[in-house]
């Protein structure tokens, strides 16, 4: 394939795919160890250089943000210019377009500025703004490769050979990151190099470099301005009082004394970039949980506006877990006021989910029972522990009818009771092998779909009423017997219940099945215990319903 | 106004125009486990996608005990193991409906879902989300609040997840309309419960005297 070494160099490339590059071993002979730095591709390495064949085939995608303070800010209808405070005076830092076109010139004092255009709107630097907006923007790299890592506050790189089949090939691949990244209102600086390091420098130089093979790194390097290196000023000065102003005239010192005089870090760097040391990058993870703010420009209290704002964050939770393949259990909206302590609103679900769709319909049910004192500046998403997504396959029952049209399944309907009613008010229950009537059951959580082991309890015979009372009911005596809308006639008993010492609460009654006089079946008993200041009390427990 | 006697197939299509034999053609009700109340209903038990209703004042009167069966057959697995057998929703019982109990009855637990509402408008609201969801097979309520056009929603909602609701209503209900397509009274007497269809959709009304006696039912005691 004939390799030009001009511009554009990324369409040079445009046929092949991962396939087809071989690894490209630098060659090395081996040689005097009294090296110096190359003059060209040709002139020997050291051999205490050892060739890193395994490094070749990384590719390496950097993407330099210039404009990313401006970017971060919240984006207007007005021209914007964000300006920053030098020895007293306010200076323009950036300015977008609209302002650029009107004259605004970055280095500007503000108030040039406003002499020029006076409906821009000023904005100060935020850095946990734009540190926010490079950490997003990680996240949203995370697709395309599992090692992205930041580089710097305005830089991320990202490994993406072993992505490039995936998506297509190389062009795909950063066609969909360019497009991608300009949709979000990203000015940016691309490049493709086999190190990391060369693909920062050549993003930062603003040429939409696309190198595959280490060999070509050099030529492509030795243009490069020293400033781009962002090596510290006082390197940077010695070196161009010495008349080095690229890094190719660097490339042409002599190792030893260049690396005396300038400082070991810059000559292994040099190195890394070219390939020939190696330039490990930690990884960034997204954080394990979401978190997202929406803040508002002013106050707030369209709730309408606010569900809108809501579902917006939702999604961006979505895509959060899509990347992960997590579904959560809860999530928390936070409502925050100027003047009142915020307002808060957990949403639960009986399995992991991640659909925005689901998510925002159970909190429409919720939201509409939230009063906020004020209006809100400002909503949170937080979201819970992030879990494994459990999917179940459909049957594959052809050209049967189904027995009961499925709306929305068990677990929606429990969600979506427990959202309206909260989670406490609905329950099932399952039975404990208890002989105390008021222990022998327990509640069972539906929505945590804990799967309890059926408790072969013993069967209750005599059986037990339907109704249960939650706390028994004393009865009045009239006539020396109990009383309930008249005097009672046993039926059965007595079934004497005892004990329970264990957990102090222990009983001893004697049960009947009675009725009274209107033809209701009761389940009363008698307390027996001595001890116990309502010996010999009458209450009623249960209905035989 | 036309002067022309309507023609036949102009009256059958006016809505007010109610044919006997409709109802008995389609419904296939749940038996209700007394063959005498199963006789008397159009379908030979319980309708199916339907709201009914069960007017009574006092519990402890055999309420329950007349749905048991019913909701114990619910409960068995079907025949074929990709249909999941439903789940049966208790909306605002008025006490703690008794576990062991329930077991011993046949209920199998694990399909219970108690759901305790804070106010009358969510018990509908729980009901008829319950009913429309297609996972109940059946839904117990007791309302507070209930009217005609309240029962119509819920009558909707049953027939649209095909569920069956049973509302308990005190008996002074009886005068006031309701979509319900069986509405069951079930008055205490000295020596037994009661039973009265009130409301039979497709059927005819009935009385069975000691329907429950002294805590034992007698399904064959018409």
């Amino acid at each position: 394939m004939p390799r030009s070494r001009r511009k554009p160099a990324f369409r040079r490339e445009e046929g092949l795919t991962a396939a087809d590059i071989g690894p490209a071993v630098l060659k090395r002979p081996p040689g005097d160890s009294q090296y110096r730095l190359p003059l060209a591709e040709a002139s020997p390495p050291a051999s205490s250089l050892p060739a890193r064949s395994g490094n070749s085939d990384c590719l390496w995608f950097a993407v330099y943000l210039p404009s990313l303070p401006l970017d971060a800010m919240p984006s207007s209808d007005r021209p914007r210019v964000l300006v920053e405070e030098r020895q007293g005076i306010h200076r323009v830092l950036l300015a977008d377009t609209g302002a650029l076109e009107a004259g605004v010139m970055p280095g500007q004092s503000a108030s040039a500025a406003l002499a020029l255009m006076p409906d821009i709107e000023l904005l100060g630097r935020s850095l946990p703004a734009e540190r926010e907006a490079l950490e997003r923007l990680a996240g949203w790299l995370e697709r395309f490769s599992s090692s992205v890592s930041l580089a710097g506050p305005d830089m991320i790189v990202l490994e993406i050979a072993r992505s490039l089949r995936l998506f297509g090939g190389l062009r795909t691949l950063r066609r969909q990151i360019a497009t991608g990244l300009d949709a979000q209102g990203y000015s940016t600086g691309l490049a493709i190099t086999p190190t990391p390091l060369s693909a920062i420098w050549l993003a930062r130089d603003g040429r939409r470099a696309c190198i595959r093979n280490t060999a070509n790194l050099l030529p492509a390097l030795r243009r490069l301005p020293l400033a781009l290196l962002d090596w510290p000023a006082s390197v940077t000065a010695a070196l161009e009082g010495m008349g080095i102003r690229t890094a190719g005239a660097c490339l042409r010192l002599p190792r030893e004394g260049f690396a005396k005089r300038f400082g070991r870090c810059r000559l292994r760097e040099l190195d890394q970039a070219l390939g020939r040391l190696p330039d490990p990058r930690r990884a960034w993870r997204a954080p394990e949980r979401f978190v997202a703010d929406y803040e508002m420009t002013g106050e707030q209290s369209d709730r309408e506006l606010l569900l809108v704002i809501c579902k917006s964050l939702l999604e961006e939770h979505e895509r959060f877990l899509l990347l992960r393949q997590q579904g959560t259990q809860q999530i928390r909206f936070e409502f925050f006021h100027l003047r009142a302590p915020a307002s808060s609103l957990k949403v639960g679900a009986a399995e992991p989910e991640r659909s925005a769709h689901h998510w925002f319909g159970l909190l429409s049910i919720r939201f509409e029972q939230l009063t906020l004192p004020e209006p809100v500046i400002a909503v949170r998403l937080q979201s819970g522990e992030g879990r494994a997504l459990r999917r179940q396959s459909a049957s594959l029952a052809l050209g049967k009818e189904p027995g009961r049209t499925l709306n929305y399944s068990m677990r929606q309907l429990a969600e979506r009771l427990a959202a309206r009613l909260g989670s406490g008010s609905i329950h099932g229950v399952h039975t404990v092998a208890e002989h105390r009537p008021q222990y022998a059951w327990r509640t069972a959580d539906v929505l945590t779909g804990i799967v309890l082991l059926p408790v072969e309890a013993v069967s209750c015979r005599p059986s037990r009423p339907l109704w249960m009372l939650p706390d028994p009911e004393p009865l009045t005596m009239r006539e020396g017997c109990p009383w309930h809308e008249g005097p009672l006639q046993f039926v059965s008993g007595p079934e004497r219940i005892e004990t329970g010492w264990w957990d102090d609460d222990g009983i001893s009654r004697d049960y009947y099945r009675a009725r009274n006089p209107r033809g209701r079946r009761l389940w009363v008993f008698r307390v027996r215990e001595r001890r116990q200041a309502d010996a010999g009390h009458w209450y009623l427990h249960g209905y035989f319903g | 106004m036309s002067r022309d006697a309507p023609t036949l197939d102009a009256v059958l299509e006016n809505p007010r125009v109610w044919r006997g034999q409709s109802g008995r053609q389609t419904a296939n009700g749940l038996p209700t486990g007394y063959p005498a109340l199963d006789r008397c209903l159009s379908g030979g038990g319980w309708p199916d996608a339907a709201l009914i209703e069960i007017l009574t004042d006092a519990y402890g009167i055999g309420e329950l005990e007349l749905l048991m069966p019913a909701l114990a057959a619910l409960c068995t697995p079907p025949l074929s193991p990709d249909e999941e057998p439903g789940w049966i929703a208790w909306i605002a019982p008025p006490f703690q409906p008794y576990p062991p109990a329930l077991r011993d009855c046949g209920v199998d637990l694990e399909r219970l879902l108690i759901v305790r509402p804070r106010d009358a408008d969510e018990v509908l609201w729980s009901a008829e989300q319950a009913l429309s969801s297609g996972t109940c097979a059946a839904v117990l309520l007791w309302p507070e609040r209930f009217d005609d056009q309240v029962s119509r929603r819920l009558q909707l909602a049953a027939g649209k997840g095909l569920s069956r609701a049973f509302a308990f209503r005190p008996v002074s209900a009886q005068r006031e309309p309701s979509a319900a397509a069986l509405r069951l009274r079930l008055i205490p007497e000295a020596d037994g419960t009661e039973l009265a269809v009130v409301k039979n959709r497709g059927g005819r009304p009935a009385v069975f005297k000691r329907f429950f006696q002294s805590g034992r039912a007698s399904p064959e005691s018409p």
